[in-house]
């Protein structure tokens, strides 16, 4: 901080703090923060008043009758009373129910349904599935294109890597559903071959299983794993692996003993993206299921917040896969022994 | 490394990209397909009908309109913000340099929904309604990491005696960092800004969350999953891949070339 | 020369004092240092020992735990280092590696707010005073190692220091371009007259330009003196093993004559000068200088100390010869000219005169 000072001066480390603060805190705790305390409490009204307000009202028409039918100027000044009293406390009730009361609760999240429950489970088990499966095809690629490919083949299959890594998304969900669809690549494939009939409406409705979403999932996200594993293989001196060969260690062994353990920062920086993204992938499950099978766990915040309009529960989901989340990235930095700092790039 | 190992690695790697790159293919050929549902299988003849389709979707070209919006706030929002945590965390020495470095990273960390939700929530409580300012503070807050960790990067790479020696030329504070530091920020501002806008306009997940009832380009293509789904989004597709591949081959031709001259030294 | 001309004139430099401490680590005692204005002067010692932390509390780039540091007679405390009288030659020169020639020149006067025009004319004519008036448009990575230093200097100098401050500038260049820029800078100094402060821990470096030299270890100087008294009187164990090369043999004190002492040493009893009139009875060690023992083969005057030593390894080095001997139990190296014949191995007379050595209290040694 002192240094900051000394370069920069005092009204430019002064903003750079401003800043700073303004990002961390209004951008990222404070919100964090607010969703987390949205989903401590409910909204109760209390049935009870509502009772009471109907109550008054029947008695405030009979009066008003009352009053209709009074025959001498005393009686209607005092049914004129009894209403103007009726009708304050009728106003100071109505005040009360129409600002029913903030009541601290766990029952957000102790009342999600086994329904949701189970389809937070799924949400998560398919997760750690796409993400072991994304390590085990990636990783023979990274090394492929860090260490055995001349130089000119190692860029035109990073340049292989990047492109559909950087078309979007949505794209890349889109191909799927083409393929998976009714009358899709394969049900077609499959028509070609004689097993289903188009006309019989008889393919096979990929689009209707988790499998699908699976495998989408896959193809969506399995870069996020291939780019942090190549990063830090890049720097392995392959020295260091012909030094290994040289002394007699077979293929596997080198593997065990001198690539993976340099990989560990960018194997676990890999599985916590491809693990994050499948967890919270909204674009997935939505574009692939189109409504015809359950729902994924990020549907369930959405429809929370866009449908139900019920924020306190949505947030409370929210923090749910916030907490589990941060779970495994806990998890993985204890399991591959690094730190927050070899999560950068 | 044996010939059958070399053979078995070359088979899984032609496989991998095919894996890859076939389901573009499918996505961009369907865009010429005359057949008014996107298919490659029902084939009625060759088309560009939909490329005049798509320049005539008055939501669309909104949307687009919006994307870009989006993304030259996301740029003149997360630049500033990821440069001065950078300044702080290179210069901050204690252990709160990893406190505030774990929660400067930490949005890049968490699923995109729960930015988008948490925005949504934080200043709909402030009384700031969904929309495209709401869009462009949820994506802000996890584009401004990507940008602080190139920042840094690049704020390693620098030799801090140039600071010194033009303090020591008598140069005042500003002028230090007017003529010394961000000449030399200066590739990292540009890189940092196509890569907020481009991960601005990518961005899927947390922006359906944090854009209300407003769209952009990407979410407009959500919602036609749903609704309308037709040829038109493979033009945009393909539109989309043309883009990327431009931009991947320069990078990578940039890349290769560097790598060139540093090896030849 | 105008550009001499329009230099301010030295200023000196006062430690007062002046300490600094990194947490439980003192990097530099409590010092007291009166550099004169106008003075070439030098602070050297090995990495580590704290010079270069001296310099930084000149410049300004740190304030002294204790004491104070006064430039031209004015107090620095609170004064920045953008508005100090000093100007810093970084080691590894820091120029602007996105500015032209010129511009890095310039850039000091373009802090000052001098027009652009005035500006491109200053800097030419000090590109001038270091015979680069031709690179003035090049960037500093087209020029070569020696060029790049004098841009260095000539950025410095733009400014008018009073005080220019050195670190170790000359560390990245090879020998004879080093030797080249020694002159130079020297004549710099002589021509423009202000106060050069020069970081080191090369003692070659330091003994060819300086008018005198500090000799720091461990956050402290440990004496401050002209070259050729720093090498002939070193005043303690640490200077004379830093500076030279020195034989040494423990011993302890016995009487004293007229300055010379008597120290009773696994050679024998050996005379030296007792410079700080150390008492009989305390620990001691003897320095003498591999130039001033000599084989007394045939010497018809043998000199009061004399004794026999073994002959294990004889280095010719061009004009000399370096003789490695052990004599019970002490390594001892003798330099002589080479005068054509070089002495056989085995047992030779070994001596110096009793002012040729100097007795100095125990103390650390300088290890290379």
């Amino acid at each position: 901080m002192n240094s900051l000072i000394a370069t920069y001066g005092r009204p430019l480390s002064a903003l750079f703090l401003l800043l700073t603060a303004l990002w961390a805190v209004g951008l990222i705790a404070l919100p964090q923060a607010v969703m987390i305390e949205r989903s401590l409490w409910v909204e109760e009204r209390d049935t009870s008043v509502e009772l009471r307000i109907n109550a008054l009202y029947s008695s405030l028409e009979l009066k008003r009758f009352d009053l209709a039918d009074a025959k001498s100027e005393a009686r209607k000044t005092q049914v004129a009373e009894q209403i103007a009293t009726l009708e304050a406390e009728i106003k100071t009730l109505e005040a009360r129910e129409s600002a029913p009361r903030k009541v601290y609760t766990l029952s957000n999240y102790t009342r999600m349904s086994s329904l949701h429950f189970t389809i937070f489970l799924k949400t998560i088990a398919y997760a750690l599935c796409v993400t072991a499966l994304s390590l085990m095809v990636c990783y023979p690629v990274a090394y492929a294109v860090a260490h055995l490919a001349p130089p000119t083949r190692a860029a035109l299959m990073m340049l292989g890597l990047i492109v559909p890594y950087a078309i979007n998304e949505l794209l890349r969900v889109y191909a799927w559903l083409m393929i998976l669809d009714y009358q899709g690549v394969v049900n077609t494939l499959l028509a070609w071959m004689g097993l289903v009939d188009f006309e019989a409406r008889t393919w096979i409705p990929f689009l209707e299983s988790s499998g699908s979403v699976f495998v989408a999932m896959v193809y969506t996200y399995i870069l996020f794993m291939v780019f942090p594993i190549y990063n830090t293989l890049e720097t392995l001196d392959h020295n260091q692996i012909e030094a290994g060969r040289d002394l007699g260690a077979p293929t596997w062994r080198i593997h065990q003993r001198i690539v993976i353990p340099h990989a560990k920062p960018g194997i676990a920086v890999g599985c916590l993206m491809t693990f994050m993204l499948s967890a919270g992938s909204y674009s997935v499950p939505q574009v692939i299921t189109r409504g015809k099978a359950g729902d994924w766990f990020s549907q369930l915040i959405y429809r929370q917040f866009f449908e139900s309009f019920n924020w306190n529960v949505g947030a409370a989901y929210s923090f749910t896969l916030l907490a589990t989340c941060i779970g495994f990235i806990v998890l993985m930095m204890r399991l591959f022994k690094v730190g927050i700092r070899d999560i950068a790039k | 490394m044996s010939r059958a190992s070399q053979l078995i690695l070359n088979v899984y790697l032609i496989v991998f990209f095919l894996y890859l790159f076939l389901p573009l293919g499918v996505v961009a050929l369907a865009a010429f397909n005359a057949y008014p549902y996107p298919s490659v299988t029902q084939w009625q003849g060759f088309t560009v009908h939909w490329f005049a389709a798509l320049a005539q979707d008055s939501r669309i070209l909104t949307g687009l309109w919006h994307s870009v919006l989006i993304g030259l706030g996301v740029i003149a929002v997360s630049l500033p913000l990821g440069l001065s945590g950078a300044f702080l965390l290179s210069h901050l020495q204690s252990r709160w340099n990893t406190v505030l470095y774990s929660v400067l990273v930490s949005p890049i960390l968490i699923p995109g929904i729960l930015l988008g939700v948490s925005t949504l929530i934080f200043w709909g409580s402030l009384g700031f309604g969904a929309g495209l300012v709401t869009a462009i503070l949820a994506q802000s807050s996890f584009i401004a990491s990507y940008a602080m960790l190139l920042f840094l990067a690049r704020l390693q790479r620098q030799d801090p005696t140039l600071e010194d020696a033009a303090l020591d030329l008598g140069a005042s504070n500003l002028r230090v960092f007017w003529r010394i530091t961000l000449p030399f920020l200066r590739p990292t501002v540009l890189t940092a800004a196509v890569l907020a806008f481009l991960q601005s306009i990518e961005n899927y997940n947390t922006t359906v969350f944090a854009i209300g009832a407003d769209w952009t380009l990407v979410t407009e293509i959500g919602s036609r999953f749903r609704f309308g789904l037709s040829p038109v989004i493979n033009v945009i597709g393909v539109v989309f891949i043309l883009i990327t591949v431009a931009a991947a081959t320069a990078y990578v031709l940039v890349r290769h070339h560097e790598l060139r001259r540093s090896h030849a030294r | 020369m105008t550009v001499a001309a329009a230099l301010a004139h030295g200023k000196d430099v006062d430690l007062q004092g002046a300490a600094m401490r990194f947490g439980g680590f003192q990097a530099v005692a409590p010092t007291d240092l009166l550099i004169h204005a106008g003075e070439f002067f030098s602070i050297l010692g090995p990495s580590g020992c704290g010079k270069t932390t001296i310099l930084r509390m000149i410049s300004g780039f740190l304030q002294p735990t204790d004491g104070r540091v006064l430039i031209g007679g004015q107090d620095m405390k609170g004064v920045g280092p953008n508005k100090r009288p000093t100007a810093l030659i970084f080691q590894n020169l820091a120029l602007f590696p996105l500015m032209s020639v010129w511009e890095n020149v310039a850039f000091g006067l373009e802090a000052r707010g001098v027009a652009r025009g005035e500006r491109k004319r200053r800097a030419q004519a000090l590109l001038e005073l270091v015979a680069l008036g031709d690179q003035g448009d090049k960037r500093p990575s087209e020029l070569s190692g020696g060029q790049r230093q004098r841009v260095a200097i000539a950025r410095a100098l733009a400014v008018e220091p009073a005080v220019l401050l050195l670190d170790e500038p000359l560390s990245a260049l090879d020998l004879k371009l080093r030797q080249h820029m020694r002159a130079e800078l020297r004549a710099i100094q002589r021509k423009i007259g202000i106060t050069f402060v020069y970081i080191t821990h090369d003692q070659g470096e330091a003994l060819t330009m300086s008018d005198r030299i500090a000799v720091m270890n461990q956050g402290v100087i440990e004496q401050v003196d002209a070259a050729d008294v720093l090498y002939n009187q070193p005043r303690t164990a640490f200077v004379a093993t830093f500076v030279g090369e020195h034989n040494t043999v423990p011993g302890t004190l016995g009487a004293t004559h007229d300055g010379v002492c008597r120290i009773d040493t696994p050679l024998g009893p050996l005379h030296a000068l007792n410079p700080h009139a150390l008492t009989p009875g305390s620990p001691a060690l003897l320095f003498v200088r591999p130039e001033r023992m000599r084989l007394l083969n045939g010497a018809t005057k043998p000199p009061a100390n004399a004794f026999e030593a073994t002959l294990h390894r004889r280095d010719l080095e061009g004009a000399f010869l370096h003789l490695h001997l052990e004599a019970a139990g002490q390594s001892l190296v003798v330099h002589q000219t080479n005068t054509g014949t070089v002495p056989a191995p085995g047992t030779h007379r070994l001596g110096f005169e009793p002012d040729e050595a100097r007795v100095l209290p125990p103390g650390a040694l300088a290890h290379e």
